[in-house]
């Protein structure tokens, strides 16, 4: 049994021991042991197993701690001209950055012709959302959720919280967004 | 020693199986972690990272610990079953 075991495996491996003799010499210089490379041990797994739970409890923890730690900055926001919104027809939006470059947003205009802007993030996994004007609602192409355009609020989707909301204003004709009002689930339908 | 070497194996694979099964937990409280985080509910984050922990410290104790008492590590050395 076990011979007959013995000449399998021989049979397998035979065509790589063949290369193997045939670069004897640089075998000696580059000893790489290709069938024993091949194979990962229990023991080289259970190590592997250990090392992602590891990286798994670190990314849950340093995740988390980035939320809290953005939790507690207290932001202060200045006003800013929104370029172009004047001319926005209703039922439309324009995309800005508010109030960071880093920060996307999107001003909605209504069909009555009021503005509403929110954080363009959807608040289920961060895609940026945008304006439907057939649905007139603000849609998330990556998992199906829906916001109300007047609100924020969902409307439908694995979105757990409504848009983060942005204060807008009219002044003299130009439109100005002038704070950012950060949403919580207490308001979410 | 046949029943030995069977015994070792089976310490071997349940301590595969557990292993993996705490990776799938583990990966679960992550994704758990991010929802809720995005969620902004900030009240659940704590425990998720402390269960997290929690799996870890599992995972650490079977790699480091639970092994079978064959590969026992004594004072001089690991304790190999007779015949090896």
């Amino acid at each position: 049994m076990r011979k007959s075991l013995d000449e399998a495996i021989n049979r397998v491996l035979s065509d790589e021991r063949n290369v193997r003799a045939a670069t004897e010499p640089f075998q000696r210089e580059f000893p790489y042991e290709r069938d024993e490379e091949a194979q990962v041990t229990r023991r080289e797994f259970c190590n592997f197993l250990g090392l992602t739970s590891a990286a798994l409890f670190l990314g849950a923890g340093g995740f988390a701690a980035k939320a809290a730690y953005d939790a507690r900055q207290s932001e202060t926001f200045g006003g800013r001209e929104i370029t172009g919104a004047e001319s926005l027809t209703p039922n439309s939006s324009l995309n800005f950055n508010y109030p960071a470059e880093r920060d996307s947003a999107i001003l909605v205009r209504t069909p009555d012709g009021a503005y509403h802007a929110y954080g363009q993030k959807c608040t289920h996994l961060s895609c940026p959302v945008y304006y439907s004007r057939d649905h007139q609602r603000l849609e998330c192409p990556c998992h199906e959720g829906a916001f109300d355009a007047a609100t924020g609020n969902v409307l439908y989707g694995p979105p757990p919280r409504p848009l983060d909301t942005i204060e807008v204003e009219v002044r003299n004709g130009h439109v100005w967004a002038i704070g950012r009002k950060p949403a919580t689930n207490e308001h979410a339908d | 020693m046949r029943r030995s070497r069977a015994g070792h194996t089976a310490v071997w694979q349940a301590r595969l199986i557990m292993l993996v099964m705490i990776n799938i937990a583990q990966l679960w409280i992550l994704a758990a972690t991010v929802d809720a985080a995005l969620a902004r509910h900030y009240a659940v984050l704590l425990p998720l990272v402390i269960a997290s922990g929690i799996c870890f410290l599992i995972t650490l104790s079977i790699i480091k610990w639970w092994r079978p008492t064959s590969r026992r590590k004594t004072s001089t050395g690991y304790l190999r079953s007779p015949g090896k």
